[in-house]
């Protein structure tokens, strides 16, 4: 699904260049649940920046759904974003001037469909998430899961093969993280693709796989995985 | 997907009510205030006779004074506007034009038999008989006189529609007789309604007055002694030898003629200048014209340009107006960058969700474009009023020039789209540029 | 001792804005600046004084209807009947009526058989009754005489032997010396008219003629197929007798057409395009200066809450609200002083093209500086609500995370 050779990212101010990604590979397969983790400053949002789509890399090689994205126009890159991959954030990023079904509209107008078939869809990804009844509200109206879940909704209607996720859960309480966390299984488990960003390692545990991220490269998994665990104990 | 941007725009002016109010504001006022100038320097350099422009010549010829050009300094092209009488009766003998016109303005007391009508001063052309023809006056009833008539006394009229309609009611009046300074004279022809604005064939005397309310025959000069109303302008007091009174008058080297001709291709062309030439070398021999040759032909389109019915004040405001314009669209830059940049955040967030870049700057720039349409119509309001005010403030027959037709009203919503587009393209551009992942993390 | 280094790397970071509304102010002064001169030179030109009492006059035309009319004998009774009107002080018969727009005028020479040289001025032919129906002040010389009156069949040539003219006609006739007792010629004409007076002032029949205020009397009565009164009533008398007159005149003789105007309605008529000119521009300079404190108002607004968090943080560390909308009007007066700067540069290119191309009035320095300073300050104004509003924004914002 989502294949990264030797990715490099850096930024360029005027006096000093920082590396946020340095030679960075990952191979993510098919249906796989894949968590990130990683300190502040790690380049966990670099990778997820140049996983989505949003940046280019400087250098490298990158590969989503068996094709080379690098050369691809902006246009190209948007209509991929569009329709293969789904974007679920830590502030959810609702735009709070539209109603949620205008909310969850927004990539099916960019996708092109016809209005039965948006209908259809953002009723469909409302009642998935369990807010059908409130498609009128705007978001400054639900509580912070529910805003999470119709950010979830959004992601979905468009039925993407690959979701990314930034801390879905950083700005929910315990429940409702829980909530949002069942959610996303339940989308994997359906065949979507999800890379999830977090800091929690619990939530980073009930991944399949999880991948951490120092100093802009892909650290020893497993070697991590143990650290984490002594930290924990 | 437009549909789509234009409810986005709509909503999103919605959003911001204030803002969105001052912005339209802004491009209504520059495009009302620029609308209103340019409407009346639109229809004040229109051109009556625009479809004859090839064919109409004002004919000018250089008799004046040896020691210095006419009008030192001032519009035009240094030479007399009109005529002398002799000029005029001697060019009229030519026969290389199609139709020729030598004209002037006049006025005579109008009385009729009935009672009810009051006498009246009416304004009067006397001219040739293919002034109608030439300057494609129309005719309602009759028509115009014999040529004999523009060189021997015939007492015949032709009416505009408007002195008909105050003397007969609109009815056929051909054959009726009114007294004209106290003189009974045939009516044997009325005018279509015809008011050509500018009144381009004489603009001496303001250049937006009413066309005349009587026609009479150009050789009735000596039976009335008939003066000019118009513009008579001298340079030499010495009275032609040996004579008095008005034939001194129609002798002297007083310009007050206004001389017009219809030539159907360059070759006629080619031969009357040929024939003018000859006239003033003949007139050289008889020891007038002592200037250097010089005559003109002026096309109606030239002719308005050197009387500058387009004045000064007028060009002035346009600029002025246009200025205001730019500050209106550079006050609507600032404004739509300002909101679009506060939006930043949502953009990102359609960026994330698919939106190209182009979709971005689409979006916006209807954006921009709906403040231009609902800009550009507040401000053909605006335009309308400030017309209004314009018939009230100038009269003296501007007033027919304030006004806006069709081709203006869409001119205004156009300039209206334009100036918002051009105010809103950097800003859409701004905006498709900025990069969407600064705005989807949280702080 | 404030903060102008960050404050100027803060602008170049807004560049664009900050640039839009210095554009704003520069395009706005070099407008500004050159309509409020025209005004100003209009002003002044409808301001100028006529000479004559343009209150209380009234210009009277009259057409015979008849054929065969006695027009020497219709004047001299019309002359009569109205001066002895209750309520009016006199009247005069005249070829032209004051500052219509129509009227006569001669080139006039100062040697026997000149024929270079000559000086236009504008003529009345007129009566001995004029200097007091027109209210005009003689300086010097005395009044024509009744006896001195001519009276002229139509198209029969005039020589005039005696004249008054104005003072202005005078020192441009006969610089440095008194005009009075010389004399005037026509071109290639060895006729001598003697100078008997001089009248203070009188702007003539065309006020926007560039020789306008060169006049010159005659006392002669010319026939034609029209004849004009001009008629001074008593202050406050005008309105009454202009609807009495035509009724008097008409009953006294009914066979012709009778127009009348007062004179403050032909001078309304002549300013018309000056008075327009004057109202659209002052229009366009408020217009303008209201947008431009919108477009400052609506900027200012922007940028205060684009950087609510750090005025929040600023007042945290102990900025005073004094200190805060300083800052704020400080940098809207670097903006504003910028854009100032540009556009008085800008005016002056301005109105050299205008003032060759379409003969409007040299901007000067001093109106340049006011206009400027008043464009300043309006500015200043315009970001003071917001500034004072930005100083009340609470320290708490520093510590609020969104």
């Amino acid at each position: 699904m989502l294949k990264m050779h030797n990715i490099r990212k850096s930024y360029r101010t005027d006096t000093i260049e920082t590396h946020a990604l340095r030679d960075f590979s990952l191979e993510v397969n098919e249906g796989e649940f894949v968590s990130v983790t990683g300190p502040s400053g790690s380049g966990k949002t670099t990778f997820l920046n140049i996983a989505g789509l949003l940046e280019t890399p400087t250098g490298g090689e990158y590969l989503l759904d068996g094709q080379e994205v690098g050369n691809l126009s902006d246009r190209e890159r948007s209509r991929m974003r569009n329709e293969k991959i789904g974007f679920i954030f830590q502030g959810f990023n609702l735009i709070p001037d539209l109603n949620l079904f205008d909310n969850i509209d927004v990539p099916l107008r960019y996708r092109g469909f016809n209005g039965k078939e948006r209908r259809r869809r953002i009723e469909r990804a409302l009642e998935q998430v369990g807010l059908s009844a409130r498609a009128k509200h705007l978001p400054a109206q639900l509580s912070g899961g529910q805003q999470q879940r119709v950010a979830i909704a959004r992601a979905l209607a468009g039925e993407p093969r690959f979701l990314l996720a930034d801390e879905p859960t950083g700005n929910l309480d315990s429940l409702m993280a829980r909530q949002v966390m069942e959610l996303l299984e339940f989308i994997n488990e359906w065949g979507t693709t999800i890379v999830m960003v977090t800091h929690d390692p619990d939530l980073a545990r009930r991944a399949q796989r999880n991948i951490q991220i120092v100093d802009g490269q892909v650290s020893d998994l497993r070697q991590s995985i143990a650290q984490q665990e002594i930290a924990t104990a | 997907m437009i549909g789509y941007y234009i409810s986005l725009a709509l909503r999103s002016l919605r959003g911001t009510p204030i803002l969105s109010a001052l912005m339209i504001a802004a491009i209504a006022v520059g495009v009302g205030a620029s609308m209103t100038v340019l409407t009346v320097n639109y229809m004040t350099s229109k051109n009556p006779l625009v479809d004859k422009d090839d064919q109409l010549y004002a004919v000018q010829l250089d008799g004046w004074d040896p020691n210095e050009a006419y009008n030192r300094g001032a519009k035009g092209n240094q030479m007399p506007w009109q005529l002398t009488y002799r000029d005029a009766t001697a060019l009229l003998r030519s026969d290389i034009p199609k139709r020729q016109v030598a004209m002037h303005k006049f006025g005579f007391t109008v009385s009729v038999d009935d009672a009810e009508v009051r006498p009246f001063v009416a304004v009067t052309r006397v001219t040739t008989r293919d002034f109608f023809a030439l300057f494609d006056a129309p005719f309602q009833y009759g028509g115009t006189w014999e040529k004999s008539a523009d060189e021997s006394p015939k007492q015949v009229v032709v009416l505009s529609q408007a002195t008909n309609e105050k003397l007969f009611g609109d009815k056929n009046s051909v054959g009726e007789v009114i007294q004209l300074n106290g003189e009974a004279f045939t009516v044997i022809g009325v005018l279509k309604e015809w008011n050509p604005s500018p009144k381009v064939y004489d603009l001496n005397n303001g250049h937006f007055q009413d066309s005349e309310e009587l026609y009479i025959p150009f050789g009735l000069h000596r039976k009335f002694e008939i003066h000019s109303w118009g513009n008579n302008n001298g340079w030499n007091s010495d009275i032609a030898k040996g004579l008095t009174g008005y034939e001194a008058h129609l002798h002297s080297e007083s310009v007050w003629i206004q001389y017009w001709v219809e030539l159907e291709n360059g070759a006629q062309k080619r031969e009357y200048e040929e024939f003018l030439a000859n006239h003033i070398r003949q007139q050289k021999e008889q020891g007038r014209f002592q200037r250097p040759l010089k005559f003109a032909l002026s096309r109606p389109s030239e002719w308005l340009v050197m009387n500058e019915v387009l004045d000064h004040d007028s060009r002035v405001l346009a600029w002025c107006a246009l200025a205001f314009l730019l500050v209106c669209v550079v006050n609507a830059i600032a404004l739509l960058l300002a909101k679009f940049l506060r939006k930043a955040p949502e953009a990102g967030v359609r960026r994330a969700l698919g939106a190209s870049r182009q979709s971005i700057f689409v979006q916006h720039l209807m954006e921009s474009s709906c403040i231009g349409v609902l800009g550009g119509i507040a401000g053909i309001g605006l335009a309308l009023l400030g017309l209004t005010g314009v018939r009230v403030l100038a009269g003296g027959g501007f007033d027919r020039v304030a006004h806006m037709d069709w081709a203006m009203v869409f001119a205004a919503i156009g300039l209206a789209i334009v100036a918002s587009l051009l105010a809103g393209l950097y800003p859409a551009w701004r905006i498709s540029q900025t990069n969407p992942s600064i705005y989807l993390k949280t702080q | 001792m404030f903060e102008l280094k960050p404050m100027l790397s803060a602008l170049w970071r807004n560049k664009v804005s900050a640039m839009l509304i210095a554009l704003q102010i520069a395009l706005t002064l070099a407008i500004v600046s050159n309509a409020v001169t025209i005004i100003q030179e209009r002003q002044e030109k409808i301001a100028r004084p006529t000479g004559i009492d343009v209150e209380n006059l009234i210009a009277v035309t009259f057409m015979p209807v008849p054929a065969d009319y006695d027009m020497a004998g219709a004047v001299a009774a019309d002359l009569d009947l109205m001066r002895s009107m209750p309520g009016v002080v006199d009247a005069s018969v005249t070829n032209q009526a004051p500052i219509s727009g129509s009227g006569s005028a001669s080139g006039y020479f100062f040697e026997p058989n000149q024929e270079v040289g000559d000086i236009t001025a504008n003529y009345y032919q007129t009566d001995p009754h004029f200097i007091n129906t027109l209210g005009l002040k003689l300086t010097a010389g005395r009044n024509f005489r009744e006896d001195e009156m001519d009276i002229l069949g139509p198209h029969q040539n005039y020589n005039a032997d005696v004249a008054i003219i104005t003072q202005q006609f005078a020192d441009q006739a006969f610089p440095g010396e008194s005009a009075l007792g010389k004399y005037l010629y026509g071109g290639r004409d060895d006729h001598p008219t003697q100078i008997i007076g001089i009248v203070e002032r009188h702007i003539g029949a065309w006020p926007g003629w560039s020789l306008a205020g060169n006049v010159v009397f005659y006392p002669v009565m010319a026939e034609g197929n029209h004849k004009r009164y001009l008629v001074r009533t008593e202050p406050g008398q005008r309105d009454e007798i202009f609807k009495q007159l035509e009724d008097k005149l008409a009953e006294r003789d009914p066979q012709r057409v009778i127009h009348l105007e007062t004179t403050e309605n032909h001078m309304k008529e002549t300013y018309s395009s000056d008075n327009l000119m004057i109202k659209v521009l002052t229009l366009v300079v408020s217009l303008l200066t209201f947008i431009v404190a919108l477009g400052i108002v609506g900027l200012t607004i922007f940028w205060i809450n684009q950087r609510a968090k750090q005025i929040g943080i600023r007042r945290a560390l102990g900025a005073s609200r004094r200190n805060i909308s300083r800052y704020f009007l400080l940098e809207n007066s670097i903006i504003a002083i910028t854009g100032l700067v540009l556009g008085g540069t800008a005016a002056m290119l301005i109105n050299g093209l205008i003032a060759s191309n379409f003969s409007q009035p040299l901007l000067s320095l001093p109106m340049l500086i006011t206009c400027a300073l008043v464009l300043l300050l309006v500015s200043l104004l315009a970001a003071l609500v917001p500034a004072l509003r930005a100083a009340n924004i609470s320290p708490a914002m520093a510590t609020r995370s969104v």
